[in-house]
């Protein structure tokens, strides 16, 4: 948070390499976040537009909520902006299906555990992010994540996004997008435990 | 009594503490006598903290250009 404050400091005072910095600490995440609402295409334009935004505005950016939040909320706005300037709506076939519980084979037919998770060898945030093989791992299957799964854990845990804010972006409701982005990180949750238990991804 | 299959559904709700009293209560009792499940949902929050803090600047990203491209506009 110190670290971000000075950041916001620098950008403020229009420090060129701080701008550098925050482009490549949050481009990608947004980038990913505008595909799946306005496709891969146009993805790169509302990253685009919402640096544009953003340095114009962040002499404004009071530190009420992290800066990849306050970038997101910004990028979705861009984002609606674009579909309505090229008329297009925002596709999101499919999304929305409750696709089941990935772990249901986990359990006896009276529901309890069969299969309990393994005890982790990392116990905190930090202690797991220090694997630089997890990373990779978790990056991996987090692109692997069904569409709509993947675009609201982007939206909510990477993002910090109010489940009211992406129940209005992606026209779901927000009892939809809490069961979407349980099942993202009931899948994630296994691609840990499988790292946990053998070692590898 | 909440299975433990209930339990697992319901992992979200209660790390984003999105539960009304009777279902609270019910989780509650189901925790104090289940380590397979609190097992389940501390390693649950822990994946959901590991995502927020999950950085997305490990491979290559031309930041100057972006910069620049961006800079030329705003001039």
């Amino acid at each position: 948070m110190e670290e971000e404050r000075d950041l916001v400091k620098r950008l403020q005072q229009g420090d060129a390499a701080a701008c550098e910095a925050v482009i490549r600490a949050h481009h990608r995440f947004l980038v990913a976040m505008a595909a799946p609402l306005v496709g891969q295409g146009l993805a790169d334009d509302v990253a685009q537009e919402t640096w544009l935004k953003a340095f114009a505005a962040i002499k404004g950016f009071e530190g009420r909520s992290r800066l990849r939040t306050w970038l997101a909320r910004i990028a979705l706005n861009e984002a609606h902006v674009l579909l309505r300037r090229y008329k297009r709506e925002v596709s999101l076939e499919g999304w929305g299906a409750d696709s089941g519980s990935p772990i249901a084979s986990s359990f006896s037919d009276k529901g309890a555990w069969s299969h309990p998770p393994a005890q982790w060898h990392h116990d905190s945030p930090e202690a797991l992010l220090t694997e630089a093989e997890l990373h990779e791992c978790i990056r991996k299957h987090l692109h692997r994540l069904p569409g709509d799964q993947q675009g609201v854990v982007l939206m909510r845990e990477l993002g910090g996004l109010e489940f009211a804010e992406i129940a209005r972006a992606t026209g779901l409701s927000e009892g939809n997008v809490r069961v979407l982005l349980h099942r993202g990180r009931q899948r994630m949750h296994a691609m840990l435990n499988h790292f946990e238990e053998v070692g590898t991804c | 009594m909440l299975t433990c299959k209930e339990m697992s559904e319901l992992g979200s709700d209660i790390i984003d503490r999105h539960l009304g009293l009777r279902t609270r209560m019910a989780v509650f009792m189901h925790l104090r006598m289940c380590w397979r499940c609190r097992r389940y949902i501390k390693q649950l929050r822990l994946t959901s903290q590991v995502l927020q803090r999950l950085p997305l600047d490990r491979e290559p990203l031309d930041a100057a250009a972006i910069r620049d491209k961006v800079c030329k506009h705003t001039e």
